[in-house]
């Protein structure tokens, strides 16, 4: 299939490696454990040569194994992407493809909206020494994109995050936040002093 | 110079004529771009199976950029380096996504149905716990600020009662929110995000419990301390009962101070006049609030 082997070929990039989230654990294809990058290096050698003649090579994978574990799942009430560019048709692009996966998942997508842009503008002396009066002006823009998704369960936001984030063009950042729901935790239920009343000379 | 090599042979040898053509459009010169051989439906996902610079000879698009000369056209794709430069999407068509989502919508896991709206998800799952990750390209992966973790829970949800509330805000202080009724708990303490998600929890516990302590010195709660203005006892309450007694006394000449204390409060002005006061200094002054006292205060006093 294209897609284990164009997923492996964006582990090259590791610059791009996720700060924070934790590693799928299902996968077959995913090399993050500390074996896997002799598994990279070997699956170079084949696909060097295949990579100048542009065709897909007939992947011979054992078929992935999903392991289904008892652990609750967690559940993002909403799923917020912010991404950075210098360049607005790039983040159109971007765009474009994170809705597009994100319909592809049956992910219900909130609002994708667009912040104003930040213009950072300073004034710098145009020649090395003195001539106070001849300045020269620069200016960085950064546009911003926010993609917010809600009710998402954890294994599909990882999925979705992990694909989303590989296929990051350069010079673009992004920052997800995730709102997580919990339930009230057993020690918060019932106030410990029922059970065991205690002295107030003690609490003094 | 290919021409001329069929026109010599078509000279030499007329009945092969066909077969030399046939060759020519058969044969692939080394210098022909890839685009030439391109057929409309192939499968573009193998031509740009994964992020690729831009090239020229493989996308068969006639793409222009650039700033163009004076009077003339954006230049051409050969050899064009503001294609090169740009990121380019071409390993991320529709149909690469949708085969890239077939292979892992097996790893997905479905939404519970019965978790639709946000008041369901509020009732079973109180507590929301942020947390922020950040990716950059840079010398370092990593981002201070993906520690932080804010814990937001309603307070109505957790089980307190009168007292415990009260003193549960004022343990609180200023990570109360009065409108949307959310104490939001922000921790960046701790150099990981499981720790800090940990102490959040462990400072909700700790408040929970304390809240529901009733302490020896507790019993010096003032006036001053309390949350809301309370009119019984107040020296509001006081002056009314003491200019309405005095004007009964006047009229009637009764003298009886319990009682006719008693019988005043029970009336339904001095009630409303009750409420006015109560609501002017809990809400703060508007204009329902003072008209209302004003009607209160006439019927109070029979204006």
């Amino acid at each position: 299939m294209a897609a284990p082997m164009a997923l492996r070929r964006e582990l090259f990039s590791l610059t791009r490696i996720i700060g924070g989230i934790s590693r799928l654990g299902p996968r077959a294809v995913g090399a993050c454990s500390g074996h896997g990058t002799n598994n990279i290096t070997r699956s170079l050698l084949p696909l060097a040569s295949c990579t100048s003649f542009h065709t897909t090579t007939v992947f011979s994978s054992t078929p992935s194994s999903i392991t289904v574990t008892e652990e609750a799942d967690t559940l993002y009430q909403k799923v917020s992407l912010l991404v950075k560019g210098h360049d607005r048709a790039v983040l159109d692009s971007y765009e474009l493809f994170a809705t597009t996966a994100a319909k592809e998942l049956n992910i219900t997508i909130n609002k994708v909206h667009e912040q104003p842009k930040d213009m950072d503008r300073f004034t710098l002396l145009k020649s090395v020494h003195i001539f106070k009066n001849h300045r020269v002006q620069y200016e960085m823009r950064t546009h911003y994109r926010c993609i917010e998704l809600a009710h998402i369960t954890g294994c599909t936001a990882q999925v979705y995050l992990e694909y989303v984030q590989r296929n990051l063009p350069e010079g673009v950042a992004m920052a997800v936040t995730k709102t997580s729901m919990e339930k009230v935790p057993d020690h918060i239920l019932k106030p410990l002093w029922e059970d065991h009343p205690i002295d107030n000379e003690l609490s003094q | 110079m290919l021409l001329v090599l069929v026109c010599r042979d078509q000279q030499a040898e007329p009945h092969t004529r066909r077969i030399s053509l046939h060759m020519l459009l058969l044969e692939i010169k080394a210098g022909d771009p890839r685009t030439e051989k391109m057929p409309v439906d192939q499968d573009w996902t193998a031509v740009y199976p994964s992020a690729t610079p831009f090239r020229p000879n493989a996308v068969p698009l006639p793409l222009r950029m650039g700033y163009p000369v004076k009077g003339g056209v954006p230049p051409e794709k050969k050899g064009n380096l503001e294609l090169l430069k740009i990121p380019n999407f071409l390993h991320l068509t529709p149909v690469a996504i949708k085969k890239h989502c077939e292979a892992l919508k097996p790893f997905c896991t479905e939404w519970p149905s019965a978790l639709d709206t946000d008041a369901t998800c509020d009732e079973h799952f109180p507590i929301k716990v942020d947390g922020t990750d950040y990716v950059s390209a840079g010398p370092s992966v990593r981002n201070p600020s993906a520690r932080v973790v804010h814990l937001r829970v309603k307070l109505s949800s957790l089980n307190l009662d009168d007292h415990a509330s009260k003193k549960m805000l004022k343990l609180v202080g200023n990570k109360y929110c009065k409108d949307t009724d959310v104490i939001t708990i922000k921790t960046d303490s701790c150099p990981l995000r499981q720790q800090n998600q940990d102490y959040a929890m462990y400072l909700l516990t700790v408040l929970y419990h304390e809240s529901w302590k009733t302490e020896a010195w507790e019993a010096e709660k003032s006036v001053a301390d309390m949350e809301e203005y309370s009119w019984e006892d107040s020296p509001s309450q006081r002056n009314l009962l003491d200019v309405l007694v005095r004007r009964k006394a006047a009229g009637e000449g009764e003298g009886e101070g319990e009682e006719v204390r008693e019988q005043l409060l029970g009336r339904s002005e001095v009630q409303e006049y009750k409420d006015s006061v109560t609501r002017l200094k809990n809400e703060g002054e508007s204009e329902s609030a003072v008209l209302q006292y004003k009607e209160a205060v006439k019927k109070v006093l029979n204006l």
